[in-house]
């Protein structure tokens, strides 16, 4: 009797919440709240572990928006792909110096009035616009995997009356660019002794030699340093190279 | 319209329009995987993967000079009687005589550019391959950017020019300095980058569309319909931030800072690509969208008059980077002791006087179009002389490096006895890098100047123009100073102890190299007429 009346006050106030506007505030919290935890840890897995969560929350919020299509890319290539990578990179390569990250005071105070400052004039310009450009057919559905594959191949089944680009240049063109990058990282995470020296080697004004580290060159063999740092890609290699 | 319909117009618009406009990026591409493939095969390994990137970019360049020959209006063919505007594949690109005339400049770099590391030897047999697959790739990237014609290829051009550039500032692996040119290369323009994408979006976000006409349609209309709401504080800080992304590119103050540290740190060779290259494609971008979001081809009166207030905003935003890039880049290239930190203020000036005259051609495009499109001819003469002033500056101190072993000036003492040709050259380079006559750098610096003037004389944001041509002149005076001390260093310092005999005698492969790349800038000092005529027609792109 009791559960039945229950049952029937609680009905109508499940009915009136805006699960939509609910779910928006879940997944919008999360991902600002994660987003602060991977600025505020020091612990560098911890950071990369915040990411994973923040961007994942992100994913939520592409859902809500009827993105699927998106969602689903940003979970499968940020959280699935590129993060994981991140993570397996920090835990194969972190080292003491680079386990955890400490910023300065004034680094942490330069930092904050920067951002804050950027983040007012950003909040200010993006809630006074009062009506944001919409394309010109009005309310648009958003497409779904059917026409988003379509618009990569160059046709556009969505906008049939033209005036709307197709994809098929950047989804061609970015192959390229990425097979050109990866023949980059490649080239800078490859720890091969010269077999030539180059002009610059014999510089006068050649660098300092660097100080002493821990992994110094094992003669006619890799570095350890290097062939750790192949798995991070360029920028700490690039550091490590032989 | 069914879909079968739609395939088959798809199908023939890329086929029949969009690829044969696109065919010298495709050999880029196509020779970057050639590149790689050759590595592969025991057959060709031998060959030297050099001759492989000149060959895709000899058929790029042929490409390129069919094209804009092609073109009607031309200095080669009767004038046009349509506008030259192709939009390729679905309006993301736009082929133009701008497009024509910039990508023939990039593939002319090429020609000289792979030659030259060839001689210089930085890329050595080892790394060659890879050398000449980022090279390419950026060059490709740099295509796009000059013919880009919607934002999501604005910033994916962008993206593909510069992140090959990161790798290549880290090409001398080993060297602190070399890697950490690109670390900072790369988190610099990383943030740019994200900050461009945020005034993309913004723009994209008020305009309702990514293309650029269109975005130009509805701006015109938005800014007619006077302030409503926030919208003007959204394009303002939108269109900042798209500019601080190409400001990254231009290496213009106060974006800067990266530039000579990546020069000084990475190789002489990489410092010639990024300044002449680079810059290239990052001024053509600059022109492209801010003669197109503010005076759009084909533009009727009422939306012309509209937009009055888009150029306002994109001429002084422009002028302030370029009177601020002119004037810090020449006052801080005099204290520098390092011949590659020197050159990289002086990239950073001539930056500078680019963007005068893309100030130039953004006013004028409401009032004067015929003006505006000389201004933009002055600019893509000025990357014509440009190409080879520079490229022969890096070129003679990557090779002097090779023989003195030292990039101080201070190591140039007394050249002028031991290899009296280099200082010629080098003098020569110099002064026109000054832009005293009668050198070509004189030309490109008085037509840009002359499309200031003209826009003072029409009366077009006049206190700005005024402004604009005193920083210009006096920059060049500055610009005297610094220049000339190096000249002072190589003439009358004494040589230092251990040096060698002739360190680069111009009877030789080196030495003729550095003298085919100066011998045009004698030349398009005094015949002029024809890059110029080439550079108008490049220019009439705007209408």
């Amino acid at each position: 009797m009791t559960g039945h009346s229950l049952l029937g006050a609680a009905l109508p106030m499940v009915a009136a919440i805006n699960w939509h506007s609910l779910f928006f505030l879940l997944f919008a919290s999360l991902a600002c709240g994660f987003a602060l935890a991977v600025v505020f840890t020091t612990n560098v897995v911890r950071m990369a572990l915040h990411l994973v969560l923040s961007l994942a929350a992100t994913a939520g919020l592409f859902f809500l928006a009827n993105a699927e299509f998106i969602g689903a890319m940003q979970l499968m290539i940020y959280v699935g792909g590129t993060l994981v990578l991140l993570v397996f990179g920090v835990m194969l390569t972190a080292q003491q110096p680079f386990v955890s990250i400490r910023t300065s005071a004034r680094d942490q105070v330069l930092a904050g009035v920067a951002g804050a400052a950027t983040l007012a004039v950003l909040l200010v310009a993006v809630l006074s616009v009062g009506r944001w450009g919409l394309p010109a057919s009005g309310e648009v559905d958003a497409p779904t995997a059917t026409p988003l594959g379509m618009a990569l191949l160059g046709v556009r089944v969505d906008a049939a009356g033209g005036g709307h680009s197709g994809f098929l240049l950047p989804f061609e063109i970015v192959s390229v660019h990425l097979l050109v990058v990866l023949v980059g990282a490649a080239y800078l995470a490859r720890a091969k002794r010269r077999r030539t020296p180059r002009p610059v080697d014999v510089l006068a004004s050649a660098d300092p030699p660097l100080a002493p580290r821990p992994a110094v060159a094992v003669p006619g063999g890799v570095t350890r340093g290097a062939s750790r740092s192949a798995l991070v890609g360029s920028g700490d290699a690039a550091g490590g190279g032989a | 319209m069914n879909l079968g319909s739609l395939l088959t117009s798809s199908l023939s618009d890329t086929l029949q329009v969009s690829l044969p406009l696109f065919r010298p990026e495709l050999c880029l591409a196509a020779t970057v995987v050639l590149l790689l493939v050759c590595r592969m095969l025991p057959v060709v390994r031998w060959l030297d993967s050099a001759w492989i990137a000149l060959g895709g970019a000899v058929f790029a360049a042929a490409y390129a000079w069919a094209d804009l020959r092609g073109l009607p209006g031309s200095p080669w063919l009767p004038a046009a009687t349509a506008l030259n505007r192709h939009e390729l594949f679905t309006g993301l690109l736009v082929f133009d005589p701008f497009t024509a005339y910039i990508r023939l400049l990039l593939a002319g770099f090429l020609l000289l550019y792979i030659p030259f590391t060839k001689i210089s030897g930085i890329p050595g047999r080892e790394e060659e391959t890879d050398f000449h697959v980022l090279l390419l790739g950026a060059v490709l990237g740099m295509c796009l950017m000059a013919s880009a014609n919607h934002m999501l290829t604005v910033f994916m051009a962008v993206e593909m020019a510069s992140v090959p550039s990161y790798a290549l500032a880290g090409f001398l692996k080993g060297r602190k300095a070399s890697s950490e040119a690109a670390l900072k290369y790369a988190v610099y323009g990383a943030g740019a980058a994200g900050i461009m994408l945020y005034g993309i979006s913004l723009l994209v976000g008020v305009l309702g569309s990514f293309h650029l006409p269109t975005m130009a349609a509805r701006l015109s209309t938005v800014l007619a319909a006077g302030s409503t709401g926030g919208v003007t504080t959204a394009l303002v800080l939108g269109g900042l931030m798209l500019a601080v992304g190409l400001a990254f590119k231009l290496s213009a103050v106060p974006f800067h800072f990266w530039c000579p540290d990546v020069f000084e740190g990475a190789a002489a060779e990489v410092g010639a690509f990024l300044s002449v290259a680079s810059k290239a494609a990052a001024v053509a971008l600059a022109v492209r969208l801010g003669c197109t979001l503010t005076a759009p081809p084909l533009a009727d009166p009422a939306q012309l008059a509209g937009l009055a207030d888009a150029r306002f905003y994109g001429a002084h935003l422009v002028g302030l980077l370029a009177a601020l890039s002119c004037t810090l880049g020449n006052l801080a290239a005099y204290g520098q002791t390092n011949i590659k930190r020197m050159l990289a203020y002086s990239t950073i000036a001539h930056a500078g006087y680019l963007m005068m005259g893309v100030a130039a051609a953004i006013a004028l495009g409401g009032t004067d179009r015929a003006a505006s499109r000389d201004a933009v001819a002055a600019v893509a003469f000025y990357l014509g002389a440009y190409l080879f002033m520079n490229l022969a500056a890096f070129a003679i101190v990557a090779l002097l490096r090779n023989t003195l072993r030292s990039e101080e000036i201070a190591a140039y003492g007394g050249l002028i006895q031991s290899s009296p040709g280099v200082v010629v050259a080098m003098g020569l380079v110099l002064v026109s890098l000054i832009g005293l006559p009668p050198l070509a750098g004189f030309t490109a610096k008085f037509l840009v100047f002359a499309s200031v003037a003209q826009a003072i004389a029409l009366g077009v944001e006049k206190p700005l123009m005024i402004v604009l041509l005193a920083v210009g002149g006096l920059n060049t005076v500055f610009s005297l100073v610094y220049y000339l001390r190096v000249l002072g260093v190589m003439i009358f310092n004494p040589p230092p102890a251990d040096r060698v005999n002739e360190p680069l005698p111009l009877v030789s492969l080196p030495g003729a190299f550095v003298t085919g790349l100066v011998a045009p800038v004698v030349v398009l000092g005094v015949f002029f007429a024809g890059l110029y005529a080439c550079a108008q027609f490049a220019g009439g792109f705007a209408s």
